[in-house]
């Protein structure tokens, strides 16, 4: 047996820890576009300002709900629709956006974040000589 | 809808038994990839923002039946909660800024009520997002102890 092990050690090797380890939903997202910047609508029900996060990093804006309701104990559940799991979204940008400038207001369970164009990508006149 | 360049799927459904050799499965991101096609696809018929349904939990206690409905989005004043034969209705009308200017969504939901309720005690809250309905059982839906005598 212990042949075996040396030859193939992963078969007592512990696996490796996961960062991500507990199950996320995508929560409902729109993004419209005006020529200034890009607004996104993200829908997080039962999240307030306290659950949720939001990172722009590396050219990735993610965004992180968790609900702050937990069923008070003695309830018991009948029919479940929604899921007690938290929200995450990741939408990547690649440095279109000026993080700077992003401007989030979450009220009611919808998230509206504005997300600036960066100037490079704006459209400019060149003149010609 | 033009979307941001392109997006990343970062929603882990399953706790997969990770064998040694492998941490993460070989499959992952094919199953990722798959999962995303057909979320695009699928996902302009069933939007939250313009589907008439809304998701709805139903709980209950030795006291109350709850319902909790989640209706992002949507003022106070536009919720309407009735009770009628046994039968709860929540509708909401959700107003949003489109182009044109303000557009409004009606959403509606009718849930049956389990146990008999005490109609004038009927409770609501709403809170960020999530509608609570807290419906007072009556006396003789409550759970009670019988004893039952064999002859």
């Amino acid at each position: 047996m212990s042949r075996i092990q040396n030859l193939i050690p992963s078969i007592t090797r512990k696996p490796a820890e996961r960062e991500d380890n507990e199950p996320t939903v995508r929560p409902w997202y729109e993004v419209k576009e005006t020529p200034e910047a890009w607004g996104l609508t993200v829908y997080l029900p039962g999240v307030a300002k306290e659950g949720l996060e939001l990172a722009a990093e590396e050219g990735v804006v993610t965004i992180r709900g968790r609900r702050g309701w937990k069923a008070p104990a003695g309830w018991t559940a009948l029919y479940r629709e929604s899921a007690d799991a938290p929200y995450e979204l990741a939408l990547t940008h690649d440095n279109t956006v000026d993080v700077e400038k992003i401007h989030a207001e979450l009220k009611d369970g919808i998230l509206r974040v504005s997300l600036p164009k960066a100037e490079a990508i704006k459209p400019r006149k060149i003149a010609v000589n | 809808m033009r979307s941001i360049v392109q997006y990343t799927h970062p929603r882990s459904t399953s706790l997969l038994p990770s064998f040694g050799f492998a941490v993460r499965s070989p499959w992952r991101g094919l199953e990722s990839e798959i999962d995303r096609w057909f979320e695009s696809t699928l996902s302009d018929f069933m939007t939250p923002a313009f589907d008439q349904r809304f998701p709805v939990d139903l709980y209950e206690d030795k006291d109350n039946t709850y319902v909790r409905a989640e209706l992002p989005g949507v003022n106070r004043d536009e919720i309407n909660v009735e009770l009628v034969n046994g039968y709860l209705t929540i509708s909401a009308n959700r107003k949003t800024h489109g182009q044109e200017g303000e557009e409004s969504f009606a959403l509606s939901r009718s849930i049956a009520i389990p146990e008999d309720v005490h109609a004038d005690k009927v409770g609501a809250a709403y809170e960020n997002g999530v509608l609570t309905v807290t419906l007072p059982k009556k006396e003789e839906a409550k759970p009670r102890k019988v004893t039952v005598e064999i002859k």
